[in-house]
């Protein structure tokens, strides 16, 4: 009888030992108090007893989560893992700290017991708090990415304007030059009218001169020829040679003008058609 | 309207008989032993009779300092010439002061600046210092040595040559002192038939006897030592050349060339007023050395390269587009001719 006791008494004693270290009895915070801080103060849970494969924190980009949860230290515990457990309460109030957690392995959590803490509030009640900060709109329309478009165009334009005012000044000039062709009888015909009314400045004398040596320059295909060298032909020519002579007569030579019939030295050139020679980029 | 008095007193439609005939013998002088170059003869001629100085390019060889010598026996004008080399010192040419032990005091050396006729041979070759020097002295036509101040001698004309090849070790003239230069002209090779004249007189010097041996005569050694004329002579065809008839017609003309470098698009540095001033000068003078009393449009034309063309400075685009200032003043003066309208002048500080 004593001998069966006592097999009886070891059995127990074996069992009792395998119910306290079974993981269907884990020791857990919601057993014992709940503990306790206040908001913005670390606070530990060691030694917690946690079924299943191992734990983890996880890993929550929400800045506006009302705990922070620290996985300090963790322990093999037979088939569970023991943890210590290091948290924060931001937000006054009882807070679960499972969904703060995650297995390493990727399994669900299944039945793992409640982790509650209690975080206490430290204002007082009826603490007036401060207004929340009121975002206002800005003054541009769109936001900042509408902002900077808006800029790179603008800066692109004006790249644009500031290449085209050093080009188009120039072509500006070369087309004028060519817009309006100027016939040289058109030229001639009021500096020849002038002339022979003796209404002439020194200036319009000196177009009207210039504008014979262009008449004589182009007929005779002198235009692409060094200047000197064209005049000094101009001068060997039969008919243009007199002209020069008597123009040099008229306008250049000192003392009292020799007397020199304009009208009859211009006559051949006052009733040039206007398409008789054009000069580009002549003016009247 | 026209100031008579401003354009001299009035003139018969030819040049003073004298005078001719004093630039003829020179000329003739010079085709004796210089064949061609009837230009640059023009040119030697036109800065005697109005002071300017001459800046002449070409490579070696053509007869630039046989030119100047020849011309300056054939008016009997005192002669120097200084070969520019990179260790010339200023004093070199303006002379300077040096101790007498006789008399234990300093006395002034003049240096060869001091003459009539001055070849300034490749002038380019000499640091900026020693171009300055003489810049200086061709613009004041004075020189100061030590403390005193001595006036170079009348007529002063300086002709200096550059080559335009040689580039490596030269020192380019600015702008500013090119500006001092009232022509510069640039030497062409001979044509063939001066080519084969030159030859055959070359082929005809022989040799000189000198002391007991010989040696092979140059052009140089025919130069006649008798002058055609006198400083008197040169000074009466510079006083005819100040008279030359200038006509109005003739200025507006000059003033049109001038103002047109000035609003070219291709040119950043247009000619200046000195560049007109220089430009009726010089066609007084070429009008005069032609025979006539009064100036043409061909003097314009004749002369417009070698006295704007240095005054004046290409836009950067220009350059890049491979133009040169004889391009663009070749345009000009074909705008000038066909009256084509001026491009407003930009505004400039």
């Amino acid at each position: 009888m004593a001998g069966r006791r006592s097999r009886f008494g070891g059995h127990a004693g074996a069992l009792a030992l395998l119910v306290t270290l079974s993981p269907l009895h884990p020791l857990t915070p919601s057993l014992r108090a709940q503990p306790e801080t206040t908001v913005g103060m670390a606070g530990m849970l060691e030694g917690v007893v946690l079924p299943g494969s191992e734990l983890e924190r996880e890993r929550k980009d929400d800045r506006k989560a009302p705990v922070v949860l620290r996985v300090v230290r963790v322990y093999p515990h037979g088939t569970a893992f023991r943890y210590d457990l290091e948290y924060q309460g931001l937000e006054p109030g009882t807070h679960d700290l499972r969904p703060y957690l995650r297995r390493k392995d990727g399994t669900p959590l299944g039945d793992l017991p409640p982790l509650t803490v209690k975080v206490n509030e430290v204002l007082p009640k009826g603490h007036v708090l401060p207004h929340k900060l009121e975002i206002e709109p800005g003054p541009h329309v769109g936001g900042y990415r509408y902002l900077v478009v808006g800029v790179v165009v603008l800066w692109a334009l004006g790249m644009v304007a500031l290449v085209a005012s050093f080009f188009l000044p120039r072509r500006r000039k070369a087309a004028g030059a060519t817009d309006k062709p100027v016939s040289l009888a058109e030229r001639l015909r009021p500096l020849l009218e002038g002339a022979v009314a003796g209404k002439l400045s020194q200036a319009e004398l000196a177009g009207l001169e210039r504008g014979l040596l262009a008449y004589w320059r182009k007929r005779l295909n002198l235009e692409g020829a060094d200047p000197a060298v064209a005049h000094a032909k101009l001068r060997a020519h039969p008919d243009a040679g007199p002209l020069l002579a008597k123009l040099e007569q008229w306008l250049h030579q000192p003392g009292e003008p020799e007397p020199v019939d304009v009208p009859a030295l211009l006559a051949p050139y006052r009733d040039l058609p206007p398409e008789a020679i054009d000069l580009a980029g002549g003016t009247p | 309207m026209h100031d008579p008095t401003a354009n001299g007193h009035p003139r018969s439609t030819a040049a003073p008989a004298g005078v001719v005939r004093f630039l003829d013998g020179v000329r003739a002088r010079i085709g004796t032993v210089v064949v061609g170059q009837d230009v640059v003869v023009e040119r030697i001629l036109i800065a005697l009779l109005t002071s300017g100085h001459l800046l002449l390019e070409g490579v070696p060889g053509l007869a630039k300092t046989l030119l100047v010598s020849c011309l300056a026996k054939s008016i009997a004008l005192q002669f120097a010439r200084i070969q520019f080399t990179i260790d010339l010192l200023p004093s070199d040419i303006l002379g300077s002061e040096i101790l007498d032990q006789r008399v234990n005091e300093f006395r002034v050396n003049k240096g060869p600046v001091f003459t009539n006729l001055l070849l300034a041979d490749e002038i380019n070759r000499a640091a900026p210092k020693v171009q300055s020097a003489l810049l200086e002295a061709m613009q004041e036509r004075k020189v100061t040595i030590g403390k005193e101040a001595f006036k170079l001698p009348s007529p002063f004309l300086v002709i200096a040559t550059q080559n335009p090849v040689e580039q490596a070790g030269t020192f380019e003239l600015p702008e500013a002192q090119l500006d001092r230069f009232m022509l510069r002209h640039r030497l062409v090779y001979p044509t063939p038939d001066e080519e084969r004249e030159v030859l055959r007189r070359n082929m005809a010097l022989g040799v000189k006897r000198e002391g007991g041996g010989a040696t092979a005569r140059t052009e140089f050694d025919v130069l006649a030592e008798e002058p055609v004329g006198t400083i008197d002579d040169l000074v009466a065809a510079m006083e005819a050349a100040a008279t030359v008839h200038v006509s109005d017609t003739f200025l507006e003309h000059v003033v049109d060339a001038v103002t047109r470098t000035r609003s070219h698009p291709d040119l950043e540095l247009g000619a200046s007023p000195r560049a007109g001033i220089a430009l009726i000068k010089a066609a007084k003078a070429r009008a005069l050395v032609l025979g006539r009393g009064y100036v043409v449009p061909d003097d314009l034309y004749a002369l417009a390269p070698d006295v704007i063309l240095h005054h004046i400075r290409l836009t950067y685009e220009a350059l890049a587009d491979g133009k040169r200032g004889d391009d663009v003043l070749r345009d000009i003066l074909h705008d000038l001719t066909r009256g084509a309208g001026k491009p407003a002048l930009a505004a400039r500080n």
